[in-house]
């Protein structure tokens, strides 16, 4: 249910996030779901190889607080850690991991995302966030494999 | 409303940009629905030392940090749930009188 974006011109608008999904990604533990959540963007060209580590050092220093809501975890570091494009990665584990969070472990669902700059994620970030309490993690859940993530995601962002 | 000037609110997380990104537009959303004038901004913590904000809203490992910060700290752990945030603004504003 995408709406035509008013006077689309080619090449006027800004280009939209990069999407990127991951179905059934093993992890022996929280690292390792960032990672492979982060990897998601790398592989997609929208980060650095170093961005995956990044977003490891982000919860080893300021705890697990990206686990936003119940089984969900927002994966990301700051721009300058390997941001090259605004993008947005969903990974679904094949078992849940704990972050040691007090209220909302364990996780199964990770949303990345990486920006080039500290601005240019906000309209596609706040269009995430309206979503996600639209219950875009339920629909997350129920997607029945990697391409129907993907196109779970990109109704969901704008522009995308 | 007993404020006579617009509330002044901080999101808080570690990185600053994405997780109280979305916590800023929760509270947004319950702010909206209280009828409060409000400006929310969304930050990391250790910017957040620097700030004189009314209303500090951050997670428990985050709000621990700077508990003197703001006359009111609220703290919360589901970053999506308008509601909850919704009553404990509701709660906190009134103590203050700012919310009548």
């Amino acid at each position: 249910m995408t709406a035509p974006s008013e006077g689309a011109a080619t090449g006027s608008a800004a280009p939209g996030p990069v999407v990127a999904a991951t179905d059934g990604a093993t992890a022996a533990d929280w690292r390792e779901a960032v990672r492979r959540a982060a990897r998601a963007l790398v592989d997609a060209g929208a980060a650095g190889e170093g961005y995956p580590e990044a977003c490891v050092r982000v919860v080893e220093e300021n705890g697990p607080y990206i686990v936003l809501t119940k089984g969900l975890a927002l994966v990301h570091a700051r721009p300058e850690e390997g941001g090259l494009a605004v993008g947005v990665g969903v990974t679904r584990l094949a078992a849940p991991v704990e972050f040691g969070h007090p209220d909302n472990d364990p996780v199964d669902l990770l949303l990345a995302f990486c920006t080039p700059d500290p601005d240019a994620h906000v309209g596609t970030l706040s269009g995430l966030a309206r979503a996600l309490s639209g219950g875009l993690a339920d629909r997350l859940r129920a997607a029945s494999g990697e391409d129907d993530l993907a196109s779970i995601l990109k109704e969901a962002l704008p522009n995308a | 409303m007993a404020l006579d000037r617009q509330l002044e609110i901080l999101a808080v997380c570690g990185v600053g940009m994405g997780s109280s990104l979305m916590l800023k537009m929760t509270a947004e959303d319950a702010l909206r629905s209280l009828g409060v004038d409000a400006r929310v901004e969304n930050t990391d913590v250790s910017t957040a030392r620097g700030m004189s904000p009314d209303v500090v809203i951050g997670q428990g490992m985050h709000t621990g940090e700077i508990a003197d910060l703001a006359p009111v700290v609220i703290t919360i752990s589901d970053f999506l749930d308008k509601e909850g945030l919704e009553a404990q603004l509701r709660e906190r504003l009134t103590e203050q009188g700012w919310l009548a």
